[in-house]
């Protein structure tokens, strides 16, 4: 069954066609991978299925349609995501952060909270609990009251992970968590992703420039180029496609370099 | 010890404190003028904790406070005066009787003040920053202009008659003129400061107040961790509303203040006050919205005692042009200008007194 399915899904931004006619299936609990140069339009597909913002074509998820939801709304239904340039609660803890995560589930509401009943204090024991397995499992526990930014790079990027983990997904975006990460890091990140997959029974959809993480833990790629598709397949039939090929070649070109400029500030 | 038994026994201890003052407080504080400045510094502190939710907590910026607790204000000052001459008119305004009056006009203050936070979160969904602060200052004005410019001789079946019942710019005296019922005695004043800081606190470390800050610091992020910007946005208005609105009936109905409601109460310095005694203390904090509502309620005193030092008073009659009122401004200013160069934000920060659950306060910044 499938977790995900784009059908013609285009959006524009004024005159530019950010992503274009895309359509692909991602099959349930799989890791399927969403690639491109930079540019592509893989961030703007996260961010219409997250609904950042609207879209023309259609978007199911399971068998929910998510034409019209809000961020909000389409994160109770169980989709959690990563950003690529980090989005932490900065004043918050590092535990507050992933807190922030669980409001949806709390059965303790604000009148709970105002009269600090029973349930309150059951109910923020049984998620600070919750909330210190996942800092485990990302080895942040023992930072769990620092202030969030002081973490350094690839621990905010696993913070992120761990806050988007707190909603107990059924689906989970991440986009390049791979960033700014050494070799030794990389490969820890794939093992991870691939025990989160099979631990949480979740399905993953990876937005990532690294090749050695991309073709080593996806089943299935997607690879976008100017927001339209170019090739669809397993890792071994995407590293030799051609068509594939050339376009992260032209990336180094001086026009791609001043969409990757741009890519960058304008992507939330 | 049950921790019931200690919630229970802290409760009662807290109930006694405000018993004490409503007897105590005409024995301790023999002096009037030193009263009204104690019972002002106590709704002080409930306006600065109200807004506290807004400006401190969401992170947003409202300059028209003055309008919810105007509001609150009008509103109770109306009811009270009603159900006191329901009463009879006693002159006594006895403890007992505060019972039947004081509730009654606090939750009709809180309600009316809760439907314009309402409103008034609606546009803070699409406003930010300068847009939605100017919103809130309109909101505050029209309500005082409204009120201000409407007269009871007008024309009957006008809109300015009937807003015009309320005084106009002669300001609310109740039914007939008499006065406002004044029933707002030490046990309202100290128990709504209380309640107050109870209530702040409880909002400030709970599950709500953590993804009101989450939605300040990221709206995207906390959005897509299912955090609702709508829903905590308006609420936030509204809970900071009815907060007002209550303060704005202690203040109506203070047992040692004015016996009248006048439009030019809450006009744009009022908000301004209710700002500096956030800002002053931290942005977020409890604590500071304490200490920010006492401190500025304090300093306005002594500003308006020097204004009445002999050698000012020649000053005034030699130079009749200078608005001497504006000097409070000032003097604001300056602190203000002074604690954003040594302490950005705020002598608190975020921070608190005392440690709360699992709060920033329990780290340093
Ligand atoms: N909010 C926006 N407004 C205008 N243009 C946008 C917006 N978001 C993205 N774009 C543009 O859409 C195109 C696709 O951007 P997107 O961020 O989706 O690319 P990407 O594939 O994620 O690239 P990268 O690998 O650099 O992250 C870019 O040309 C970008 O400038
Ligand atoms: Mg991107």
């Amino acid at each position: 069954m499938a977790a995900l399915d784009l059908k013609h899904v285009s959006k524009r931004f004024g005159g530019l066609k950010a992503v274009s006619e895309v359509s692909f299936t991602v099959p349930e609990r799989s890791i399927f991978g969403l690639i491109g140069p930079n540019g592509a339009g893989k961030t703007t597909v996260f961010n219409l299925v997250t609904g950042v913002y609207d879209f023309e074509g259609s978007i199911t998820f399971g068998d929910t349609s998510l034409r019209g939801k809000k961020p909000a709304q389409i994160a109770r239904l169980g989709i959690g995501r990563t950003f690529q340039n980090i989005r932490l609660f900065q004043s918050l803890t590092v535990l507050e952060n992933v807190l922030v995560a669980c409001e949806k589930r709390r059965r303790a509401h604000l009148g709970a909270a105002l009269l600090r009943s029973p349930l309150f204090f059951r109910d923020e024991a049984d998620m600070a609990e919750q909330a210190m397995k996942l800092l485990a499992i990302f080895k942040l526990e023992h930072m769990a009251d620092e202030i969030s930014t002081s973490l350094s790079y690839g621990n905010q990027r696993r913070l992120e992970i761990a806050r988007a983990m707190m909603l107990k997904p059924k689906m989970l975006l991440l986009d390049e968590p791979a960033a700014g990460m050494n070799y030794g890091e990389a490969e820890g990140l794939k093992e991870q992703i691939r025990w989160l997959r099979d631990e949480f029974e979740i399905t993953v959809v990876l937005v990532e420039h690294n090749m050695q993480v991309v073709m080593g833990v996806c089943e299935d790629i997607h690879v976008l180029d100017h927001g339209e598709t170019i090739a669809h397949g397993p890792p071994d039939k995407i590293k030799k496609d051609p068509k594939v090929l050339a376009a992260y070649l032209g990336e180094e070109t001086e026009e791609e370099a001043q969409s990757e400029a741009a890519a960058g500030e304008a992507s939330p | 010890m049950p921790s019931w038994i200690k919630r229970g026994a802290l409760a009662l201890a807290l109930v006694a404190v405000a018993v004490a003052a409503e007897f105590a407080m005409p024995v301790i504080i023999p002096d009037t003028a030193w009263r009204v400045l104690v019972q002002q510094a106590l709704v002080a502190v409930v306006i600065a904790l109200s807004l506290n939710v807004i400006n401190g907590m969401a992170g947003q910026f409202s300059i028209g406070h003055a309008g919810f607790v105007g509001i609150g204000a009008y509103t109770s000052a109306v009811v009270a005066s009603h159900m006191h001459a329901r009463l009879g008119s006693p002159t006594d305004y006895s403890f007992a009787h505060s019972f039947m009056i004081v509730p009654p006009a606090i939750i009709a203050a809180g309600l009316v003040a809760a439907v314009f936070g309402f409103l008034l979160g609606l546009p803070s969904l699409r406003l930010k920053g300068d847009y939605l602060a100017i919103v809130t200052l309109g909101f505050a004005e029209i309500f005082r202009l409204l009120i201000a410019t409407s007269s009871p001789g007008a024309p009957e079946g006008t809109l300015s008659h009937t807003i015009g019942q309320l005084g106009g710019q002669q300001g609310y005296g109740g039914p007939e003129d008499r006065g406002i019922a004044q029933y707002a005695g030490g046990f309202w004043l100290v128990g709504g400061a209380i309640t107050a800081i109870i209530i702040a606190w409880r909002l400030k470390f709970s599950g709500w107040g953590r993804a009101l800050r989450a939605l300040r610091e990221n709206e995207v992020a906390a959005a897509a961790v299912g955090v609702d910007p709508t829903s905590y946005k308006v609420t936030s208005f509204v809970i900071s509303a009815i907060g007002g609105g209550i303060a704005g009936a202690l203040l109506a109905g203070m047992r040692d203040g004015t016996p009248t409601v006048q439009p030019d109460q809450f006009n744009f310095f009022f908000s301004f006050d209710a700002i500096t005694m956030v800002i002053l203390g931290g942005s977020g904090s409890v604590s500071g919205a304490v200490l920010g509502g006492i401190f500025v309620t304090v300093t306005n005193r002594i500003i308006e005692q020097l204004q009445r030092l002999d050698s000012v008073e020649a000053f005034r009659i030699a130079h009749p042009d200078v608005d001497l009122n504006a000097l409070r401004m000032v003097v604001y200013a300056a602190v203000l200008v002074a604690l954003m160069v040594m302490r950005p934000s705020g002598v608190f920060g975020e921070r608190e007194i005392i440690k709360g659950r699992r709060g920033p306060a329990e780290k340093p910044a």
